[in-house]
């Protein structure tokens, strides 16, 4: 919340139920509300959980816009309330699971409604859509997964207003979609998991306007040439042909075929127009050889995840790289001589994904020569930080070094891979670093020194690793981190984590025996019916009783070095990397 | 204090509040009323009328222009907002973009 006094006055009208009360009978205040102020002023009670039905009320002739999506208490008295604001422009209660066909009586004739939000509200049927219809000025509806039948999709044809329609996962069969060709204005319809089969898809080119589509996870395998269609979603479809026909070639910008399955690969996008196509995922796709990716000049986003992309594919990928920004190779078996080819090739690439793929530290040398990268997600790799060189002095270089050439490096993932603390230590001097991902049994303490020396580092995540309560409170973080995640950090105590996180207010935590998020935050943000908060607040009392006892000495107190052998044996860790860690955490501590 | 450095605001009732320049420029629409070329007559004579505003209400305004200077300056105190004023205040603010 800005701190401007729009945003005080904000803050203070919601401090509690009594402040509600004290304001609420303004009448003529809340009638004279701008829209805007009005809309804020619901979000936040909404936040607080300040809103009931009867509150409504004084909104209805103020508000134009409110979001209720997954609210569990909406039910049909907040939408009788809801019916009667005669300048409601958009309503979205999408995942209110009381929201029933009847409750919806009530918003029958609305004047001023726009955009109507019902998804996934499984009790709406037909009967609701009925009720629904009656509002002329919709432009937007979204009913996808709701408990529509076949028989109801046909009512939707008098909203002649319609310009986005969503219904997604809905029983719409080739008839019922003939009966809504007369949606001309229709530019954004969406029919997932829908029973249209290529019988049905001549009744899209009525859509004269239609510029997204999404038809994934139906039985079309031939889309005719809809001249219109800039972003088509064919996810989980057995493609022969897409746009075939006459007309205008369409000006495809976004092409997602996920998990796809090509007739004929060869002829499945000769049809199309992909010279200004800028996003493509073909991840888990059955494409064997990318031959039209060399026509792709305008990629700026390429998603080959869990495909066949391999070695000897990769120069397509090169030969189009000037553009691109986004590449996940991902799950293939692309390796570092793969990686080797795009170096030179991709120079505005900043996000890199090659995460479960057999590369290893050569490839770490080949992205250093990526002028852009951002992101890169190394994680299930076989890079272990260094490289062996025979008959150099030393006889091995740290892989890392090298990515200190990137200037612009914000996010490295390297999960589950062999590096261990030694060859970490480049990572000391990356000085844009802002996100990093280690999870590794190999890691100990000396890793996690490494990290303070980080001056930008936001986000930690620190897991499986063998850090003692004496790693912990000797880690001095950057003042700008904000998340610390040591979840698997098995030998950590809470007390240790407690006292961290006293050292360190600002700091959220996540560990099993503890979940600490910062106070002012967890003020603030919206409290989502889907996390349950009860635990945190428990632990934030908890933090402010726990005395500041000697939790250093307990812990020598607590295991002997025995024990902690002990624990080690009966835990599913690999053994040979946690000598050294508890070895190290001995010597420190003693 | 020089003239020209203070600013007089007339609520609706026709009090008058003479702050200084600066506070009243925390406000955007102040400011811009103040600083606009051409001779606007708030510009020439240092007076803005709020036909609108009613006195309690611009009384605390002025004093949320001291406390954000205040504010801004480091020393971080709570505005308080009594629950009664806060839908006026609300609008006001939003009028005059503090």
């Amino acid at each position: 919340m800005d701190r401007g006094l729009v945003g005080l006055c904000i803050e203070a009208a919601c401090r509690s139920s009594e402040s509600v009360e004290k304001w609420r009978r303004q009448r003529r205040s809340l009638e004279r509300l701008p829209s805007q102020l009005a809309d804020a002023l619901l979000r936040r009670l909404l936040a607080r959980r300040l809103l009931f039905p009867s509150l409504l009320e004084v909104f209805k002739h103020s508000a134009e816009e409110i979001y209720l999506r997954g609210e569990n208490s909406v039910n049909a008295e907040w939408m009788a309330y809801l019916g009667a604001f005669r300048n409601l422009r958009s309503l979205n209660v999408a995942d209110c699971h009381k929201v029933t066909s009847s409750a919806l009586w009530a918003m029958t004739g609305m004047t001023s409604l726009k955009e109507l939000d019902l998804s996934r509200c499984l009790k709406v049927t037909d009967a609701g859509i009925r009720h629904v219809t009656s509002i002329s000025t919709l432009e937007k509806l979204c009913i996808s997964e709701t408990s529509l039948s076949v028989d109801g999709i046909p009512l939707l044809s008098s909203l002649k207003n319609l310009s986005v329609l969503d219904l997604g996962g809905l029983p719409v069969t080739d008839q019922a979609l003939y009966s809504l060709q007369v949606l001309t204005k229709l530019q954004y319809l969406d029919l997932w998991g829908s029973k249209v089969s290529n019988n049905g898809t001549a009744v899209l080119q009525k859509f004269s306007k239609l510029s997204f589509l999404n038809i994934a996870w139906t039985n079309i395998t031939e889309l005719p040439n809809l001249s219109s269609i800039e972003c088509l979603n064919m996810s989980n479809c057995t493609i022969n042909t897409i746009l075939e026909g006459d007309g205008g070639k369409a000006p495809l910008t976004k092409l997602i075929l996920s998990g796809a399955t090509f007739i004929n690969e060869a002829e499945a996008l000769l049809y199309c127009e992909t010279s200004f196509l800028s996003f493509l995922d073909v991840s888990n796709s059955s494409l064997q050889r990318f031959c039209f990716l060399p026509l792709m000049k305008a990629l700026k986003h390429l998603d080959l995840s869990s495909s066949a992309m391999r070695d000897d594919l990769v120069e397509n990928v090169a030969c189009i790289g000037a553009d691109l920004r986004y590449l996940n190779l991902s799950n293939t078996r692309v390796s570092s001589a793969g990686v080797e080819i795009l170096t030179g090739h991709v120079p505005n690439l900043e996000i890199l994904s090659l995460s479960c793929t057999p590369v290893d530290d050569i490839a770490v040398l080949s992205i250093s020569k990526l002028p852009s990268v951002k992101v890169v997600d190394l994680s299930n790799t076989n890079v272990k930080g260094f490289i062996r060189q025979v008959g150099a002095e030393p006889d091995s270089v740290l892989s890392l070094e090298a990515l200190e050439s990137l200037k612009h490096l914000e996010k490295l993932k390297m999960e589950q891979t062999r590096v261990r603390d030694d060859a970490l230590k480049p990572l000391s001097s990356f000085q844009e670093l802002r996100d990093l991902s280690l999870r590794s049994t190999f890691l100990t303490d000396v890793s996690l020194h490494y990290l303070s020396s980080l001056p930008k580092l936001i986000n930690l995540s620190f897991r499986d690793a063998v850090l003692t309560d004496s790693g912990l409170i000797s880690f001095n973080p950057s003042a700008t981190l904000k998340l610390l995640d040591l979840r698997g950090c098995w030998l950590l105590t809470r007390d240790a984590i407690l006292s961290f996180c006293r050292n360190y207010p600002q700091i959220e935590v996540r560990h099993e025996l503890a979940h600490i998020i910062p106070k002012d935050k967890f003020g603030s943000s919206r409290p989502s019916p889907s996390r349950s908060t009860s635990r945190t607040l428990w632990v934030n009392q908890q933090q402010g009783n726990i005395p500041i006892s000697s939790y250093f000495e307990d812990q020598r107190l607590k295991y002997s070095r025995e024990e902690l052998l002990a624990l080690q044996y009966s835990s599913l860790y690999l053994v040979s990397p946690l000598d050294r860690g508890i070895t190290t955490s001995q010597e420190e501590l003693n | 204090m020089k003239k020209e450095d203070m600013v007089k605001l007339i609520s609706s009732e026709g009090f008058e509040f003479v702050i200084d320049k600066d506070a009243a420029m925390v406000s955007q629409t102040i400011y811009n009323m103040l600083t606009s070329p051409g001779s606007f007559s708030e510009t020439q004579h240092g007076e803005v009328t709020f036909p609108e505003i009613s006195t309690t209400i611009l009384e605390k305004i002025c004093k949320y222009f001291y406390w954000h200077l205040q504010f801004a300056s480091g020393k971080e105190t709570e505005f308080h907002i009594e629950p009664e004023l806060t839908l006026e205040l609300l609008m006001a603010a939003n009028y005059l973009h503090t």
